[in-house]
């Protein structure tokens, strides 16, 4: 698993009190979820001594979920309690469990308790659950209980005054105990209304999976979570041998105090396009370059890439269609030694939109950027993220998220926009895209008997620049603007 | 760990069990104390709210109150004022074990430990164990060093 984003975890909430001092509102004790991703959208993990419900329809991973999070809580202290309710016998709950890596044998049966109540609860209906748990609090004083699934115990109750009596109880003796409590069920959306569990929860945690052709997209929410920060929206995840792999949501940057853009013009390392562009593009800033294909596009990245690269500066070049070894001939083409770029800090990484959700790519992306404190970047082509986004709206989300975040942290983008034709005008993510940009460049195709390219500045902020519209040429030496 | 108390308090045992008064309303968080204590080897009497607590403490003082802050007639930061200005009581020690994060104010009541709820057995005996080696007034030489502090029970 990758490690979650730098961003600070549990951003702590301080206010000032009428004595003049400074004090501390977030001093929650946390349990973690055993998964780093998650603790950063919980606002660092859930409320120690809570009632949590998780719920998802089956084969959502709310197992998976719950799993992980008891084996990485497991230690000598005090063991973990899981109940399953669903007669499914232990034996085959471990079976599946040990396919993952959290999976601890040697933590079975004395960190980790796996208790079959499904029998007894049929036997003696749901009521025979508050008996069952004050006996395990009794005997096992247990940090964590898991029901796996307690809408099971519920739906076994006679009657809606039955169902709340014996959720009331449960309440009751949960709260008395200090542990922390996960109640595991099936639900849907409109249970939340109607179960006198989500009531009482302190944190609601959903789990979710929208078929999307021949994948699966799958998201995790959270839909309260009491005295807590935590990430609103739906964050996707990929379900691994390590457990949940999520992608929390990115979200546009808070603008720091005192921040100002940045003054400095850097080149694009194309021959008179800096000139064009009334000395460079502004550090910071992000550049649309649209044109249909075999206009130039990948070039002009490309050689903004290097051009950062020989300057010292981490340039990473996110490329949907090309695989690397196809990208380091152009970039030989181009007369460079790809080897010599890459050791001066240029950074390629294809990623196949087919087989992935905007979210690993947006996510993986920004982690890279961070991580490897990424200067330039080059985003080829914007259509291919569109094609992995379900959401045109979510899409959109990412990209101002994004554009904002590079401003604020000084990296200069181009992203690539393939049009149809020699037109930049139509489609919607078009407009939103020329609208998140500080510079529109379009490139166009014409000519019969011999292809003629040419370029032109539809819109810089925040500088002059040259309204014409003026041919280019792709050379061995890159692409240049004729004089 | 009641060896210890038999020897100190004799006046207040029950067929030689340390006698625990506890003042709280909640009944799984009554359940869980009687069982624990039980089995600790304390015997445990029950008041619903600050009035009943101080009426039963005076007529037969027992080896320790344990009081929650939020309780009817009398709340328990008061009833632990009223232990402590009682001289007949002086020697209770008074363990505040509640909902609320009110470690100061309980000392300033005169508590000899406060514990914040929820209940967690080792939590729960550790600070017991510390509030009863405490004696309940801070002026007599028979006092540790550390008795006016609530954190060291707590812990």
């Amino acid at each position: 698993m990758t490690a979650p984003l730098t961003i600070p975890l549990t951003p702590m909430i301080t206010d000032r009190r009428r004595d003049g001092r400074m004090a501390v509102a977030d001093t929650t004790e946390r349990l973690t979820s055993g998964n780093p991703e998650a603790d950063y959208i919980l606002g660092g993990g859930f409320p120690a001594n809570s009632i949590n419900i998780i719920m998802g329809h089956p084969g959502s991973g709310k197992t998976i979920f719950a799993e992980q999070l008891i084996f990485e809580n497991a230690a000598d202290d005090r063991p973990i309690l899981y109940f399953t309710t669903l007669s499914e016998p232990l034996a085959k709950v471990v079976r599946y469990l040990q396919g993952f890596q959290f999976f601890d044998e040697t933590k079975l049966g004395t960190q980790v308790v796996f208790e079959d109540v499904g029998s007894e609860l049929a036997k003696n209906g749901p009521d025979a659950l508050i008996p069952l748990l004050r006996q395990a609090i009794t005997t096992l004083a247990p940090k964590v209980i898991v029901i796996d699934s307690f809408k099971a115990v519920h739906d076994l109750a006679e009657s809606v005054a039955g169902r709340r009596r014996m959720v009331y109880e449960m309440t009751a003796l949960l709260s008395a105990y200090g542990t922390t409590a996960f109640l595991l069920g099936e639900y849907t959306e409109e249970d939340i209304l109607i179960y006198p569990e989500f009531a009482v929860a302190d944190g609601i945690v959903e789990m979710s999976r929208r078929r999307l052709g021949n994948r699966d997209e799958r998201y995790f929410r959270v839909y309260k979570l009491r005295g807590s920060r935590y990430l609103e929206g739906a964050h996707a995840f990929r379900i691994t041998g390590a457990g949940l792999d999520i992608y929390p949501r990115l979200v546009s940057p808070q603008i720091p105090e005192g921040y100002e853009p940045a003054s400095e013009r850097i080149s694009t390392g194309v021959t008179g396009l800096d000139a064009m562009l009334d000395g460079g593009v502004w550090r910071g800033s992000t550049t649309l370059l649209a044109g249909p294909s075999g206009a130039g596009k990948t070039t002009i990245g490309l050689q903004f890439a290097l051009q950062g690269a020989r300057e010292g500066e981490r340039s990473l070049y996110m490329n949907f269609q090309e695989n690397p070894s196809q990208l380091v001939r152009t970039i030989r083409n181009l007369g460079v030694d790809p080897d010599e770029a890459q050791a001066q800090g240029l950074d390629l990484v294809y990623a196949s939109p087919v087989e992935l959700q905007i979210d690993s790519i947006i996510v993986d992306m920004f982690r890279r950027i961070q991580q490897g404190r990424v200067r330039r970047l080059v985003i080829d082509a914007l259509g291919d993220l569109a094609s992995a986004a379900t959401d045109p709206q979510r899409l959109h989300d990412y990209l101002y998220a994004l554009v904002q975040h590079f401003a604020v942290s000084g990296i200069t983008s181009i992203l690539n926009f393939e049009t149809v034709g020699n037109t930049i005008a139509g489609g919607s993510m078009q407009n939103a895209m020329s609208y998140l940009s500080d510079n529109v460049l379009l490139l166009t195709v014409d000519g019969e008997e011999r292809t003629r390219r040419s370029l032109r500045v539809l819109k810089t902020r925040g500088s002059a620049h040259d309204t014409r519209v003026r041919e280019v040429e792709i050379s061995a030496a890159g692409l240049a603007v004729l004089e | 760990m009641t060896s210890v108390l038999l020897t100190r308090r004799e006046s207040t045992e029950r067929d030689g069990r340390a006698v625990i008064v506890i003042a709280e309303r909640d009944r799984h968080v009554r359940e869980l104390q009687l069982y624990f204590l039980n089995t600790a080897g304390f015997a445990v009497e029950f008041a619903d709210d600050g009035q009943g607590a101080l009426d039963r403490l005076r007529l037969d003082p027992p080896a320790l109150l344990i009081t929650e802050i939020l309780i009817p007639k009398i709340d328990g930061l008061t009833l632990c004022r009223r232990v402590r200005e009682d001289p007949a009581l002086a020697d209770v020690p008074v363990l505040v074990f509640s909902i609320l994060a009110a470690g100061a104010r309980a000392s300033h009541a005169g508590a000899v430990a406060f514990l914040r709820k929820p209940l967690v057995e080792s939590t729960f005996l550790a600070a017991i164990n510390g509030a009863m080696m405490t004696t309940a007034n801070p002026a007599s030489p028979a006092s540790p060093a550390n008795s006016a502090n609530p954190a060291v029970a707590a812990r």
